[in-house]
């Protein structure tokens, strides 16, 4: 069984940001009106953030990016909380989201410790023929709702490293009879990124890039020590 | 260091136990995360019923980045980057990503229009293509049968391919010699600087696959810079992409994205970079660490000379041994002489290396410096013998295109095309080729303008002070714009003339920044979406219908046909290129010093009046002819920076600011941004908006940025609102404090402050340009971006 | 049918309320009716157009609402702590006040249940909690640890209503018809019978115990919805006895604020003997103080460890964002009632009103101080964002409506049935009791034959 895995170079990411919007306009995710994006409402499921940029950092040192999508972490805490499962681990590791589901109570967005899940406070919009570019891939299944479908308002969503490509890689597999190869299933962020810093694949495949970069020296993880296991895995600048 | 008495069996035990507790700690999250019941059996995507994928190049920046649209039912959905364009291979910024909701952009123009009410009054009423052709066409006529063509004036912006030539070939059968490119905004300083020293008037490339150091001069390489994706691509590869890891170091007052992902950031006093490239030639001097052959052989002017009057010139070696000592010009750039020193030993040590000359960044300092930096910062690249070599600086190759047809005879056009310059390039500004910005203050100042035409041009908007444009246009009375959106310029034109987007027209694209040529193809991804023209055809149909010579000049029959013919030789058919969306020849091949086509190609070929003879000048031999002509009185009204010998040599110049130092303590630094950039459609994207100001946490407008202890002098607090004010005006937005960025100095993100274009990008932040100095650098006319102090107080 | 009711002097005087029916109050119902319309009004609009109404963000993800909730729950322990604990320890001043605090308990649980639905983005799917729920998440224990409470203290409120039901029942006679047709049903025959008394407080002994549980588990469940998160500030083992030693101490206070109005208004001095709020007090001297030994525990330890991610959330509360109503609750909560309560409230119920109100304030902003910093400065993202948190008009409007609605069930309760016990109270008269009366016998007390 996959344990598919993202692994995420900062020596070569530029903070370009295009993983971000990549990510909206594969996956849906509504622009919010700028009064609510001073709230800090804005839906990006990968967000590019500076650190150290402000007053108070140490000024000799170079300022430094942080791209994060969800950690798809193997011992999530967001999935422990949910009291519908509305989100929860599946058998390749990907952290599901099912929209069709949720309650809207947020126990998963405080308990996350990576901030990456994202609520719709409001119904999401798009202005005057701007939602003629909406993906219409959606995943689904008993009733259920996941990938890049439109989410209803009241409900958490967050990164699904692109859940629908793997199933239409699989469909594709499937209908020439074989199995998944590798490459085949890239999520839009990697494929987009500008700084070639992305790089996807199965972690149980001891020959895939990811397996092979998450034993680099540089390789670690957000937050390693709260213990999450996150299968998004970073490697150090320089 | 590991405990020498843990013996083995001990570390066994310990591992069994460290391995039990895993297995109990791993069962453990199972139980928490788990349920009985999985809640999805069954899964099956639902998708579109009918896809396609169409190639096509991103024009929302000058990468222009190879694009595959993805068509779901009639629907543009998603854009991905085409590997098989050698400047992306399948990556893609926040901008490219975000073409569909240019698009879709419920602000775009839906057709033609003609202005019913007052200028700039936002009264328009529809009207068909066939009567906008036919008047286009009657105003040209006309001014042609009064025998001033010339006073038809065409303005564009970034335009690369045929288009570019299109336009200048539409002008001059016309008669008119005033197609004027907005690059005295952008990349003129640049080139002049490679032309003056090299002779070629063109950006270069850079081999960057193959550099071992790359010196960066205010070129905001990975966020803007001349061509963002390829300096990411090239960067990003020679510091994780081979064996031995490359090193960036970049110069700039404001650190910024470029400056944080260099190896190094150097703070430096703006408009100080020729001193600071000439220490470094001056390190390299004085340690012998140059390329001799290079700098013997291939080149002019390194040893002082005499000419052919027998007058002693002075040589650059001398020049610079003498006059930038790096203690000295610790002095000057604020940068410790020990840095300068040491980093012009790690460039010089470690080759090949390069210094980049930027695309606009430094240069437009409104002297004529700027030139004479960018002339400094490649002399570095000539010392240490890095031109056309690999990991060095490349010449950029074009696509084999046939030359344009010759013009018909055509005697009214002809006298009009030997009219003088609107934009004074090459009269007014001695040096210049383009004077966007000064076309405003030469139709002001009487130079007559009948007709003028914007293509891909805001000038209101995007140039400094650009008011004035306002006032010039009351003084034509026509005025056409071509723009896709109703902007700051087209409010004031008599003709709005939608062309549709980069994603529903037909257009080439060189690909500029590999060295090799290549060229790529737009076309429509889908059916145009309103009642739109490619102004291509509409020129077209315009030539046809005003007959004569004109008609005969333009041929073809629409645009894509014009395509089709141009495209023939550049080494593939037309289904091809249609079907991958882009062609290259790649492998830069490159010339051996001396051979002929070095001198044929490679340095001097561009030169006007200087020989030919395949050297690089260290001392511009261009320059000092085309000054030449110059009285002593002339020369001096142009108020030189330097005199004698230096004047032609790269030097330094000290910046003539507008504003005292005293009154206005800050350099107004107007930067560009990886998701605005400065086109002004892009700030009607919302989602760029909303990551517009990512770099500090901010969204949706404008902010200045400041260094937190000059900000603690004077009092002010982050975040709080401010007044930034040039002896020019004043705008109010909020201040930002940032760590990096030199004490002297204040940025301003560009591309917000709109008075038009759409509801996202109107009355969203400020503009820097309303409070710069609206003047135009008196050697070249380059817009001066870069000259104006201003002061900021609480508001 | 042969009914007995123990003698209570008191029992005009506790009647009269009751006998007196709606009269005058109409114009405090009105009110509190319409603020709780009010609210409902907003939250209808909420529901409509998403929680985007609310000032709640990210990382703000939870707000005045899930303060609310906490005080509500908080609250509620008033009751069964005066009845369930101290009935089990054998306090005996708590008899007068038992109904009293338990009807606090009764109806300010329904509100914090309302306070989950409030808050949740899709109440429409509340019953997903059922269909799908999961026992892992700690919502759910919340879910069924206050379901569960709701119910029993219902339960416990109810059979202890049963006899003073009877006794209106049988004393009440020219209320109107629908009011005596409810005595009748609600009294399920009750006779005053031995057994029965015997019976009653056996159950109610037994009830008791098991009260006490779900109390402690309840409120420190509710805390664990916190406290199992890894977020700083929250993750710590303490969370869920200071969420209950708060929430006793809020409770408490509360019943000193409803019995000085009920005693005051209902003219009950007699029945609430000022002894009663002397014994209070010192309850809520330990209060005080086990909260200020609760706080230190919590503060210093975290200050000690330093670890990055807790001192962001410590500072925030100690000098940052929320450093006014971090202060202001441990002055209002700590300095100022423990001051009211040594050198002031004794022998006066005023002083001891202010210092309830006093707390209760306080404890609602530490509920607060508790739950939003740490969402300003989440784990990770502390670095990156920075959350603020201002309420919207929406969310005070319903946070009044809660108040209200409860303060509304509260005043209709106290016209319809005695607030304070009227059998229970029986033994405080000097009177022997009546022959067939059972002997009262506390749970665990040993009989004296042993
Ligand atoms: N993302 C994106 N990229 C683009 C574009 C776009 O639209 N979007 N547009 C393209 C176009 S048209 C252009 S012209 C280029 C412009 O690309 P750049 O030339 O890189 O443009 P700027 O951001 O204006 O300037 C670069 C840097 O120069 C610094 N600087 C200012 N003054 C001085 C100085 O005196 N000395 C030194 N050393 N540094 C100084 C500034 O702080 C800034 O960081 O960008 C191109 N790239
Ligand atoms: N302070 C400051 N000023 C700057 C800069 C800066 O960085 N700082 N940058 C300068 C530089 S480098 C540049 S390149 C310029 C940018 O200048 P330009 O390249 O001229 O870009 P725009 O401002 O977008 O103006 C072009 C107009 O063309 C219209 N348009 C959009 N798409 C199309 C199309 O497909 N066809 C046609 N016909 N029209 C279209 C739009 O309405 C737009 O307003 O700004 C310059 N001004
Ligand atoms: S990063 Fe957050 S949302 Fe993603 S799996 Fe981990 S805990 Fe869940
Ligand atoms: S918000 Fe939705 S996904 Fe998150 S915990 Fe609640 S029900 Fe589960
Ligand atoms: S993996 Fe897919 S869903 Fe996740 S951040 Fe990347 S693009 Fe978005
Ligand atoms: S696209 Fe790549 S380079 Fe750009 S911000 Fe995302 S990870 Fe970094
Ligand atoms: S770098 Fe420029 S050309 Fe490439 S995708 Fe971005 S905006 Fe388009
Ligand atoms: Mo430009």
């Amino acid at each position: 069984m996959a344990r598919w895995s993202m692994v995420i170079d900062l020596d070569k990411c530029v903070a370009c940001q295009g993983c971000s919007i990549a990510c909206r306009f594969e996956n849906n995710t509504p622009i919010v009106s700028p009064e609510e994006a001073e709230l800090g409402r804005e839906m990006l499921w990968n967000e590019v953030f500076p650190l150290r940029a402000e007053e108070g950092d140490i000024a000799s040192e170079q300022s430094r990016f942080l791209t994060r999508p969800c950690m798809h972490c193997e011992n999530p805490p967001c999935v422990k909380v949910c009291p519908v499962q509305a989100t929860f681990i599946g058998d390749e590791g990907i952290v599901h989201q099912n929209y069709a589901r949720c309650i809207g109570c947020r126990f998963c967005t405080v308990a996350c410790p990576y901030g990456v899940r994202y609520f719709n406070w409001y119904a999401p919009s798009w202005e005057e023929g701007l939602e003629q570019h909406l993906n219409p891939d959606r995943v689904m299944g008993n009733g259920d709702l996941e990938g890049p479908a439109i989410r209803p308002r009241g409900v958490v969503e967050k990164c699904t490293y692109c859940i629908h490509r793997l199933h239409k890689a699989r469909a594709r597999a499937e209908a020439e009879g074989r199995e998944i190869r590798s490459g085949e299933y890239v999520p839009a962020c990697v494929q987009t990124c500008t700084g070639k810093a992305r790089f996807f694949g199965d972690l149980e495949d001891p020959n895939s890039i990811v397996s092979q970069l998450s034993q680099e020296r540089r390789a670690f993880r957000l937050l390693e020590e709260a213990g999450t296991r996150p299968k998004t895995i970073y490697l150090e600048e320089g | 260091m590991m405990n020498e008495t843990l013996s083995r069996r001990k570390f066994l035990r310990l591992s069994a136990g460290v391995m039990g507790s895993a297995a109990v700690m791993s069962t453990a999250p199972r139980l928490l995360n788990r349920l009985a019941s999985d809640p999805q059996s069954a899964v099956w995507l639902e998708t579109s019923t009918n896809e396609r994928i169409v190639p096509t190049v991103c024009s929302m920046c000058p990468s222009g980045c190879g694009m595959l649209a993805r068509i779901a039912d009639g629907n543009l959905v998603k854009m991905e980057g085409s590997p098989m364009h050698p400047i992306n291979v399948g990556a893609l910024c926040p901008k490219g990503q975000a073409a569909p909701e240019l698009l879709y952009n419920p602000d775009r123009l839906t057709g033609p229009m003609r202005r019913t009410g007052e200028r700039g009054a936002g009264q328009w009423e529809p009207i068909s293509w066939d009567e906008a052709i036919q008047t286009v066409a009657d105003k040209l006529n006309e001014l042609r049968q009064a025998g001033h063509p010339e006073r038809a004036a065409l303005l564009y912006g970034e335009t690369r391919g045929q288009m570019r030539g299109f336009l200048k070939r539409f002008m001059e059968a016309v008669g008119s010699p005033n197609a004027v490119s907005h690059d005295s905004l952008n990349i003129e300083a640049a080139k002049l600087g490679i032309y003056l020293t090299q002779g070629i008037y063109d950006l270069p490339a850079y081999d960057l696959e193959n550099s071992n150091y790359v010196l960066s001069f205010g070129a905001s390489l990975l966020e803007a810079g001349r061509t963002p994706q390829r300096t990411v691509s090239g960067l990003s590869y020679m510091h994780r992409g081979r064996a031995n890891r490359g090193k960036v170091v970049t110069f700039d007052p404001r650190e910024g994205v470029s400056g944080a992902k260099s190896d190094e950031w150097i703070s430096i006093k703006p408009g100080t970079d020729a001193a600071l490239a000439l220490a470094m030639c001056n390190v390299i001097i004085k340690t012998g660490r140059f390329d001799s052959d290079f700098v013997h052989n291939y080149a002019f002017g390194f040893q002082d000379f005499k000419d052919d009057d027998g007058k002693d010139h002075k040589g650059f070696k001398n020049f610079v041994l003498e006059n930038f000592d790096p203690r000295r010009v610790e002095q000057i750039t604020g940068v410790p002489a020990t840095t300068i020193s040491r980093i012009a030993g790690e460039f010089a040590g470690n080759r090949p290396s390069v210094a980049i000359v930027p695309a606009k960044g430094g240069l437009l300092n409104g002297g004529f410096g700027g030139v004479a930096t960018a002339m400094a910062v490649h002399c570095l690249n000539a010392l240490v013998g890095s031109l056309e070599t690999p990991g060095g600086v490349q010449i950029q190759r074009y696509p084999d295109c046939p030359d344009w047809p010759e013009l018909p005879a055509d005697s009214a056009a002809e006298a009009g095309r030997e009219a003088e310059r609107i934009d004074g390039a090459g009269t007014v500004f001695p040096v210049g080729r383009y004077a966007y910005q000064a076309v405003a203050d030469r139709a002001l100042d009487g130079y007559p303008v009948e007709a003028m035409f914007l293509y891909d041009a805001n000038p209101v908007y995007e140039t400094p002070g650009g008011q004035k444009f306002i006032q010039a246009f009351e003084k034509i009375p026509f005025i056409v714009s071509f723009a896709t959106f109703m902007d700051e310029s087209a409010e004031y034109a008599d003709l709005a003339l939608p062309e549709p987007t980069f994603l529903e027209r037909w257009q080439d694209d060189y690909i500029e920044g590999l060295g090799y040529p290549g060229v790529a193809l737009r076309q429509p991804v889908l059916e145009p979406l309103h009642d739109t023209m490619n102004t291509g055809d509409f020129l077209l149909q315009v030539a046809q219908k005003m007959g004569g010579p004109v008609a005969q000049a333009m041929p073809w029959d629409s645009f894509e046909a014009l395509l089709k013919d141009r495209l023939q030789n550049v080494g593939t058919d037309w289904e091809t290129l249609t079907e991958l969306g882009v062609w290259i020849t790649p492998g830069y091949r490159f010339a051996r010093r001396g051979s002929e086509k070095w001198i044929n190609e490679v340095v001097g070929a561009d030169r006007r009046r200087a020989p030919r003879d395949g050297r690089f000048d260290f001392f511009s031999r261009e320059l000092s002819c085309i000054l030449g002509d110059l009285s002593d009185d002339e020369l001096a009204a142009l108020n030189p920076g330097a005199s004698g010998d230096a004047l032609y040599l790269p030097h330094q110049e000290d910046v003539i600011y507008e504003g005292g130092e005293k009154e206005f303590p800050f350099v107004l630094n107007v930067v560009t941004l990886m998701s605005l950039g400065p086109h002004s459609y892009n700030a009607n994207l919302p989602t760029l908006q909303e990551i517009s100001g990512m770099v500090v946490g901010e969204r949706w407008g404008s902010w200045v940025e400041m260094n937190p202890e000059t900000a603690a002098e004077l009092g002010l607090q982050n975040k709080q609102q401010v007044w930034v004010e040039s002896p020019f005006g004043k705008v109010q937005t909020k201040l930002r404090l940032v760590k990096n960025i030199h004490r002297d100095v204040v940025a301003l993100p560009h591309n917000q402050g709109h008075k038009a274009i759409g509801r996202w990008a109107k009355d969203r932040g400020v503009n820097g340009l309303e409070i710069m100095n609206p003047a135009s650098e008196l050697f070249t006319g380059l817009a001066s971006f870069t000259n104006t102090r201003v002061k900021v107080y609480a508001a | 049918m042969a009914t007995w009711h123990p003698k209570n002097e008191h029992e005009q005087i506790i009647l009269a309320p009751v006998k007196q029916g709606v009269g005058r109050d109409r114009i405090l119902w009105i009110v509190l009716a319409s603020i709780l319309l009010a609210g409902i009004a907003a939250w209808a609009r909420q529901f409509v157009l998403g929680l985007g109404v609310t000032g709640m963000n990210r990382p703000v993800y939870w707000g005045v609402y899930i303060t609310n909730f906490v005080f509500f729950i908080g609250l509620a322990h008033s009751g069964t702590f005066i009845s369930a604990i101290l009935r089990v320890t054998g306090a005996d001043f708590r008899k007068p006040l038992t109904r009293a605090a338990e009807a606090i308990t009764l109806f300010s649980l329904p509100f914090g249940v309302a306070c989950i639905v409030i808050d949740m983005g899709r109440p429409d799917r509340v019953l997903n909690m059922i269909r799908y729920g999961r026992f892992q998440s700690p919502l759910l224990w919340d879910f069924t640890a206050v379901s569960l409470y709701l119910l029993s203290s219902i339960v416990f409120f109810y059979l202890s209503l049963i006899p003073d039901i009877a006794l209106c029942r049988d004393r009440l006679t020219d209320v109107p018809p629908w009011k005596h047709r409810m005595y009748e049903i609600l009294a399920l025959g009750w006779t005053g019978d031995s057994h029965q008394y015997h019976r009653l407080e056996r159950v109610l002994d037994a009830m008791a115990i098991l009260m006490t549980m779900i109390v402690i588990t309840v409120h420190t469940v509710v805390s664990w919805v916190f406290g199992m998160t890894i977020q700083p500030g929250w993750h710590t083992a303490l969370i869920g006895p200071f969420f209950l030693l708060g929430a006793i101490f809020s409770g408490t206070a509360a019943v000193v604020i409803v019995l000085a109005i009920l005693r005051k208004l209902y003219h009950l001095e007699d029945a609430l003997p000022i002894g009663l709020f002397n014994s209070l007090r010192k309850l809520l001297i330990t209060f005080t103080l086990g909260w200020l030994y609760m706080m230190i525990a919590e503060f210093l330890t975290t200050y000690y460890g330093s670890l990055p991610e807790e001192m962001e959330v410590f500072w925030q509360k100690f000098t940052g964002d929320f450093y006014l109503i971090f202060w202001g609750m441990t002055i209002l909560v700590f300095f100022i009632p423990l001051f009211i309560f040594i050198f002031r409230a004794k022998d006066s119920i005023p002083w001891m009103v202010t210092a309830g109100v006093l707390i209760n304030i306080g404890m609602w902003m530490e509920r607060y101080v508790v739950i939003i910093p740490t969402e300003t400065r989440p784990r990770l993202l502390y670095e990156l964002v920075q959350g603020s948190y201002r309420p919207t008009w929406t969310e005070w409007l319903i946070t009044a409506a809660l108040f209200s609605g409860m303060g509304l069930l509260y005043a209709i309760f106290t016209r319809l049935f005695p607030i304070i016990p009227l059998w229970e109270t029986v033994d405080s008269l000097e009177h022997e009791p009546e022959p067939e009366r059972p002997e009262p016998r506390r749970f665990g007390e040993r009989t004296a034959q042993v």
